[in-house]
């Protein structure tokens, strides 16, 4: 079947099967930042964002974005935020393999740009909630929090 | 890669029973695909529901509160009227379900028609009295979310589709703690327990205890609820609250798995049941608001 989606700002026509994840169909266009890990949901090396929402792409059916906005690392390279989000990373020194990185990332940014429900903060409880669903076999759960940190200190946080 | 002939978009309720009537060979309503794409059941098509306008939420004129069956755990956790009802104890549970990508598509209809034991939103919504809303072709029926489930998998359903589920507004006002117990913070939950009290005049007038991982099906302990409804607040005293949890313990029916025992399930039951209402009893209301991003 054909879908047609807007992927990273570009209208973009694919032929699935109806069986497929959007993971397996952005993969298979060498959108290669949408890294496969467990496909289980668990890990979110295929994080990509959904009109604007955080999914894990092994999770959603490709048929299913048929109309919507895919946006992935691809389409955020050059953001003034993803640009900070990644320094403070490399900074914190948050990055060792990478797998996990640009998952990592897209989780980040739309916290970032939706700021928490409740309106608050987005403090270091709301940061680790955010990164429930993201996986780091090499660093582990202190060096990313510190930077998301850094980039929310250095910013006027989104009320 | 999940084998499968057709995927079908439905756009109202009836069109998706219809297209799920249609044939030929086997379907199933898919909306967030969570549960679906872990499991790759067998099925020849599917019908999305996601479009079928079944994904509002709102609250009535009466007062009702209305979760549609394609609203998304993370729509539960932001939503302001989900937040506000009962102390903000749906968006909460919804909140420690899964993780933050999965809450995006994960729907509340798809929690409660996948109908595990363990579905994470199941007890709040029984301790909230929800009603479900079931789609035909031409008709719709309600009946108590108590109902719904028939056994591990099963529900009242058979290809019919779930509308959404609306809690009465006269709970809004309710005093709602749940919690769920696990071995981390992702696994699938050991024991659930969700109390809810509707307080005045210094009196409980109504109780709900309601109990998921701990029976074939998520479920009420009325028993120990009928100890608690009509009692003066100042006669619940530590010894009542004992008699309270130990009935409730008794009503459930866990089982032994790799996770835990069925009577270490058992004694939790107990000892949540008792520390969730000794906390709205005893709490000013400030920490049960609902979770956070
Ligand atoms: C990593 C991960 C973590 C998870 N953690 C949790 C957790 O902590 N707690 C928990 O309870 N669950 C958890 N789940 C399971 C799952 O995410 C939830 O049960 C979710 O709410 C299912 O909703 P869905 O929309 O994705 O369902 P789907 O997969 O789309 O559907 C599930 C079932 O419901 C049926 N269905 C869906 N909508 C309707 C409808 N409107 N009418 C009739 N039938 C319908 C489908 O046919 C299917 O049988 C987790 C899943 C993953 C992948
Ligand atoms: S590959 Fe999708 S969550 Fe791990
Ligand atoms: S940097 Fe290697 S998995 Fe995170």
């Amino acid at each position: 079947m054909n879908i047609s989606f807007n992927l990273n700002g570009s209208a973009t026509n694919l032929e699935v099967a109806p069986g497929e994840s959007l993971l397996q169909a952005l993969r298979a266009s060498r959108v290669f930042s949408v890294k496969l890990g467990c496909e289980t949901g668990d890990c979110g090396s295929c994080t990509v964002l959904l009109d604007g929402q955080p999914v894990n792409s092994c999770m959603v059916v490709a048929a299913r974005v048929n109309g919507s906005h895919v946006t992935t690392m691809e389409g955020l390279l050059g953001d003034d935020l993803m640009i900070r989000l990644q320094t403070e990373l490399v900074e914190h020194g948050a990055v060792q393999c990478g797998y996990c990185i640009p998952g990592l990332l897209i989780s980040l940014y739309a916290l970032v740009k939706q700021g928490p429900s409740c309106g608050g903060e987005i403090d270091e409880e709301v940061i680790r909630h955010a990164l429930t669903g993201n996986l780091c076999r090499c660093t582990g759960y202190v060096k990313p929090v510190e930077a998301a940190r850094a980039v929310v200190a250095a910013m006027e946080v989104p009320k | 890669m999940w084998n499968l002939q057709e995927y079908r978009i439905a756009s109202s309720p009836a069109e998706a029973v219809a297209l799920m009537r249609k044939g030929p060979g086997k379907g199933a309503y898919i909306a967030g695909g969570t549960d679906m794409l872990l499991e790759h059941p067998a099925c020849d098509f599917v019908v999305d529901v996601n479009n079928a306008g079944i994904g509002d939420i709102a609250r009535t004129p009466g007062g009702d509160l209305f979760l549609g069956a394609a609203a998304t755990l993370q729509g539960l956790v932001d939503n302001n009227f989900v937040r506000e009802f009962a102390g903000g104890a749906i968006s909460k549970s919804a909140s420690q379900c899964g993780n933050r990508p999965v809450r995006s598509t994960a729907t509340v209809g798809g929690n409660l028609c996948n109908a595990l034991p363990s579905a994470d939103m199941a007890p709040v919504l029984l301790a909230l009295d929800a009603t479900c809303y079931i789609a035909d072709e031409d008709c719709q029926e309600s009946l108590p979310l108590t109902d719904f489930f028939v056994g591990p998998r099963m529900t009242v359903l058979e290809d019919r589709l779930l509308v959404g589920v609306a809690l009465p507004g006269e709970c809004a006002g309710w005093r709602c703690a749940a919690h769920k117990l696990t071995r981390t913070a992702e696994d699938i939950s050991l024991v659930q327990v969700a109390v809810s009290l509707g307080m005045d005049d210094g009196k409980i007038q109504e109780a709900r205890i309601a109990l998921g991982a701990v029976s074939p099906v998520p479920m009420r302990a009325v028993l120990a609820e009928t100890m608690l409804a009509g009692q003066e607040i100042t006669a619940v005293t530590p010894d009542v609250l004992r008699d309270v949890a130990t009935i409730a313990a008794g009503e459930c029916d866990p089982l032994d798995d790799h996770r835990a025992s069925a009577e270490y399930r058992r004694d939790m039951v107990n000892v949540l049941t008792r520390r969730l209402i000794t906390r709205i009893l005893t709490d000013d209301g400030d920490n049960m608001e609902g979770g956070a991003a």
